[in-house]
């Protein structure tokens, strides 16, 4: 592989050489590594807004207009109605078989099973492609909403599961505390200290347009979106 | 129809080295009115989508400034944060791989396929994989490769080229691509509704993605602080590819580097606003490496430079490598609107393929590009990094005319004579005078009784076949102004 390496030189030798160009006119010449990096980005102008201005209850509105625009189903519950909701909205959907991530509770499948004739939900300690795709719906929780934009974040974490777990199933119900909603895309970042190593960000179910730009939902992601808005608000904010 | 047999377009060139210049590609396309109807009609519709989500945004500008300053830092300092995100990703159980052209990124690529026995390979939508040409080289090598993106399925079954660099079909009507449909996928009764079209490329694709080991992406962001790749996407089809290969090969422009995880904050609200119109697209996803329990077990990524260090060299061309491929220049731009994406003979069209490809091609290839403009600005201001596209025009009109100017056969150049006159003309006070008197008098054999000229004869004759030329006045603004200072004078 001897060619390879020498084109990492050759890439970076043509970079650096570059960078000589301007660094007779340059007050701060090219740094040769990360640690003479550190501090770069106050230079950056973040005069955008990063905060949001909306009372609580403003954002949850907006949260649930905006998931609605894209075509998502919004239910609005108390945090000890929950299992209720959540069997009200499999009830409705008409889909028996879910799977679910290991971190979400065992009491509502249980409450939902004992409601919902035929119901079947498989926790995922490691299920195959083939039992996920089986599934006609998934059901998990997010780590966070973003309002400005109707985006729910997954970071993948024990109660929003793996990441073929949203994928495959044709109906997602995601579960959203109002605790975690947020207004503005950068206060989504400023909940995140430490960088993330898996993220998804969902804005509605999948679509295209690149048939003569008309919209259509569902191509291979879930064609449902379903999130149920738990408003804590009040109470702790939501452990994740 | 853009071309009988059901081919959705079987003239076009998209390799700079052998297109045709950009004015006698164009023609071929301004005389199918069903083409630019298609163009029109997709490039409307999103731009008046932008136009109202930009609109609500109230700091669009603050954003704007932002992203290009992340930019500029991150090309900067791109040796260093090169290194850093390379660093991250290995860390984190990715493989690195640096390519100086296009054929070393096929043959890593290649490579990897080989390593892999792989007979088949899913891909994303990526301009990347176009520019190096990639299909056709693992195709020669005997791996079918298969588009995933709706668009660039009815691409690849219709054998034609993509015209735009984000929905890449646009040229493309529903009743050719059902056309196309359901020949190649052996549908016969499928009906030209999107909604019908879109349910057989699922139906179609869905074995592909349960069973194919091996995918190839592509990257809107690599974050240098963390070593995690970020794609944007719509359908799906990239999350699938992400997710359930055992393998996966993502290849990457080194300008695609990002200083920080943060910097998505900026890059993420102007992104979808700018491309698609949508607040957000419906899928980002970001991962760091391998994940022992989720998506594929091997990772590489394929860092490509291919002709971009060297327009990182260049005082005024390098913002070039700011772009995100968001297409809304191509949207906005009065050139790209008629003439859609083929005639730029390049898998990148619009204003930011007027200045990318012959910069990637070192202004050996595609010097015609620069002059597909009308320097209306249209596409600087509607940028989301603020790339002065029409200054980077400017810039490269200049080189291609130095290039001309050392080449012989220019002496004799009608064109080149005329500018050499003109220059002698215009740096001499009394030439300038003595050309202005000539001129005035030959002119007036030919100027009609309505003070405008509507033949002449000669190279003349170029201009007048389409437009009519005024007259010269009577009097040049000069002596007017020195008739009246002396007037003036007179009265005092
Ligand atoms: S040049 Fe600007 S407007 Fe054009 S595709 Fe690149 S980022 Fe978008």
């Amino acid at each position: 592989m001897s060619g390879i390496i020498d084109s990492r030189e050759r890439v970076l030798g043509r970079i650096r050489a570059a960078a000589r160009n301007f660094a007779a006119a340059d007050p701060q010449p090219a740094a040769k590594d990360a640690q003479e990096l550190a501090g770069a980005d106050a230079a950056i102008p973040r005069r955008y807004a990063r905060s949001g201005r909306l009372s609580a209850e403003a954002r949850m509105a907006l949260m649930a207009e905006r998931l609605r625009e894209y075509g998502a189903e919004v239910a609005v519950c108390k945090p000890e109605e929950l299992a209720a909701a959540i069997t009200q909205q499999i009830a409705a959907s008409g889909r028996r078989i879910f799977v679910a991530p290991p971190g979400i509770p065992v009491a509502w499948r249980v409450e939902v099973a004992n409601k919902i004739k035929g119901f079947e939900c498989s926790f995922d300690h490691g299920l195959q492609i083939g039992e996920i795709e089986q599934a006609e719906g998934v059901m998990t929780a997010a780590f966070c909403g973003i309002a400005d934009s109707g985006t729910i974040v997954l970071h993948h974490s024990a109660s929003e599961g793996r990441r073929m777990l949203t994928l495959l199933p044709d109906w997602h119900l995601c579960i959203l505390k109002a605790s975690q909603v947020v207004e503005t895309l950068p206060e989504y970042f400023d909940r995140c200290p430490q960088p993330p190593a898996l993220v998804t960000w969902i804005s509605g179910p999948s679509a295209t347009a690149d048939i003569e730009m008309t919209r259509i939902q569902g191509v291979h992601g879930p064609r449902f979106l379903n999130v149920i808005l738990a408003d804590d608000r009040g109470k702790e904010p939501a452990v994740h | 129809m853009s071309a009988p047999g059901g081919q959705l377009d079987d003239r076009a060139i998209l390799d700079p080295a052998h297109a045709p210049p950009f004015p006698a590609a164009a023609l071929t396309v301004l005389r199918d009115p069903q083409l630019r109807k298609n163009v029109a009609h997709a490039t409307d519709v999103i731009q008046a989508k932008r136009a109202l989500l930009v609109a609500e945004k109230t700091d669009w500008q603050e954003l704007r400034s932002a992203a290009s300053r992340i930019k500029e830092e991150a090309l900067d300092h791109l040796g260093a944060y090169l290194k850093q995100f390379e660093e991250r990703c290995t860390a984190a159980g990715g493989t690195v791989h640096w390519a100086a052209d296009a054929a070393e990124a096929r043959r890593i690529i290649l490579e990897i396929l080989r390593e892999e026995k792989a007979e088949e390979v899913i891909k994303i939508k990526t301009m990347t994989s176009a520019e190096i040409q990639l299909n056709p080289f693992l195709e020669a090598a005997g791996i079918r490769a298969h588009e995933t993106d709706l668009a660039e399925i009815i691409l690849q079954l219709g054998k034609g080229e993509p015209s735009h660099i984000v929905v890449p079909a646009l040229h493309v009507n529903r009743s050719q691509v059902r056309e196309v449909f359901a020949r190649r996928m052996g549908i016969e009764d499928l009906s030209d509704d999107p909604q019908a079209l879109t349910a057989a490329a699922r139906g179609f694709l869905r074995r592909k993605f349960l069973t194919v080991p091996m995918a190839i992406s592509g990257a809107n962001f690599l974050i240098a602080e963390t070593g995690a790749v970020v794609v944007v996407e719509s359908e799906g089809n990239g999350r699938m590819c992400l997710t359930l290969p055992r393998t996966l090969i993502t290849l990457a422009g080194i300008e695609k580097v990002l200083p920080r995880f943060a910097d998505l904050e900026v890059m993420l609200q102007l992104l979808a606003r700018s491309a698609t119109g949508e607040r957000m697209n419906p899928y980002t996803s970001l991962w760091t490496g391998v994940r022992a329990d989720d998506g594929p077990q091997r990772f590489h990524v394929v860092l490509l430079d291919n002709g971009r260090s060297s327009i990182l060299a260049r005082r005024t061309g390098r913002q070039t490598l700011k772009c995100i491929r968001c297409a809304a220049c191509m949207n906005a731009c009065p050139v790209y609107r008629q003439t859609g994406g083929h005639a730029y003979g390049s898998v990148y069209p619009g204003p930011i393929g007027a200045i990318l490809t012959p910069q990637l091609e070192q202004m050996q290839h595609a010097q015609s590009l620069p002059y597909a403009s009308s320097l209306c600005g249209a596409c600087y201001e509607v940028c989301p990094v603020k790339i002065n596209i029409p200054e980077v025009l400017l810039e490269l009109r200049a080189r291609v005319t130095d290039q001309e100017r050392r080449q012989a056969r220019r002496i004799f150049d009608p064109l080149y004579i005329g500018l050499r006159v003109a220059n002698l003309l215009f740096s001499r006070a009394w030439l300038f005078h003595a050309a202005q008197w000539a001129g005035r008098i030959g002119l007036r054999f030919f100027t009609g009784k309505d003070g405008w000229i509507h033949r002449l004869p000669g190279v003349g004759a170029k201009w007048t076949q389409t437009r009519d030329l005024r007259g010269l006045p009577r009097q040049t603004f000069h002596a007017w102004w020195t008739g009246r200072r002396q007037a003036i004078g007179n009265r005092h």
